[in-house]
């Protein structure tokens, strides 16, 4: 199972909180996407998701989270 | 209980801590906790448990705001002189964040009433001034399995310990007596920095949130003691005593 999430036009920290409590609604195992403005969102999310733990892809403006 | 976009926003700078999560904010949501006192230590715990978003927080306190409350009571204005602390409390802690149930009582807590607060309760912070009070707070909270955050402060010093009954030290495991009548002086004799109390009773606010967020490493059998004057801390362990009437008996509150 996968889930997206639109945070285009969301600024940082919002991006992380919703990004953090769509993440808790998953199980480890499962993939979350979501897609992000450039700059400071495309820069933070995917390295507070490394920094929690779990593997990151980031293709364009979308980051791929695999829950861990 | 699903958050909306505004809870969000106003939660947003804890829920991006990497020790919060949106279970522990819907736990502080689900509580119901009981400030005991709104003087000097209760300012700062129900300011920041209404702050923070516990969802239910019930006001006990008899007093009326005094002059002499306010430079360490700041949750009351001049302007409340005369009202009922815990009316004063509530109306300044409504504004502050409209989404908490903020329920004033005004009532004397004593070993009379308060087996009938603590019941029910998820959580009970005890921001009382007198000893009788403490005691008759810690035996009530024991026999009910409530967990309890107990502390005082006086000049420039203060202490801190959090309780589980049946689990960790209760405040009459560590002071299995009351001082002698006179021994210690009452707030009223000694006095208190506001500060002081600010500290105090902020340790007392982050060990509430902790407890009822189940997040860190709460003050169990662990005494924080405070010094203002040379600005230090110290932990002292302490332990159940298996023949403490208050909490000797009672079994581990259920997780």
């Amino acid at each position: 199972m996968s889930a997206e999430l639109d945070l285009t036009g969301v600024l940082c920290p919002m991006t992380w909180v919703r990004t953090r409590l769509a993440l808790e609604d998953l199980d480890p195992g499962e993939r979350l996407e979501v897609r992000l403005d450039p700059g400071e969102p495309l820069e933070s999310v995917p390295r507070s998701a490394r920094e929690d733990g779990h593997e990151v892809a980031e293709r364009g403006e979308i980051v791929s989270i695999l829950k861990r | 209980m699903t958050l909306t976009g505004a809870e969000l926003e106003r939660y947003s700078r804890q829920l991006v801590m990497a020790e919060w999560s949106g279970t522990a904010q819907r736990r502080l949501g689900e509580a119901r906790v009981m400030v005991l006192g709104v003087g000097a230590l209760g300012t700062p715990v129900a300011t920041y448990l209404v702050g923070a978003g516990v969802g239910h927080v019930v006001l006990v306190d008899s007093d009326v705001v005094e002059l002499s409350n306010l430079h360490r009571q700041t949750v009351h204005s001049t302007g409340d002189l005369g009202t009922a602390k815990v009316e004063s409390a509530a109306a300044r802690l409504r504004a502050l964040n409209p989404e908490v149930h903020v329920e004033p009582l005004r009532l004397r807590v004593d070993v009379r009433t308060a087996p009938g607060l603590v019941a029910g309760a998820s959580l009970v912070v005890d921001c009382s001034d007198s000893f009788d009070t403490r005691y008759a707070v810690n035996d009530a909270c024991c026999a009910a399995g409530v967990p309890l955050v107990e502390a005082g402060v006086l000049g420039l010093g203060g202490l801190v310990l959090s309780i589980r009954p049946g689990r960790s030290a209760c405040y009459r495991c560590a002071f299995p007596t009351p001082p002698p009548a006179g021994a210690v002086p009452s707030c009223r004799e000694a006095g208190v920095l506001g500060p002081m109390a600010g500290i105090v009773g902020s340790h007392q606010a982050l060990e509430a949130l902790k407890l009822v967020a189940e997040v860190g490493e709460p003050l169990l059998d662990r005494l924080l003691q405070i010094e203002g004057r040379d600005a230090t801390q110290t932990i002292v362990s302490v332990r159940r005593r298996p023949d403490c009437p208050a909490c000797a008996r009672v079994a581990a509150a259920a997780q």
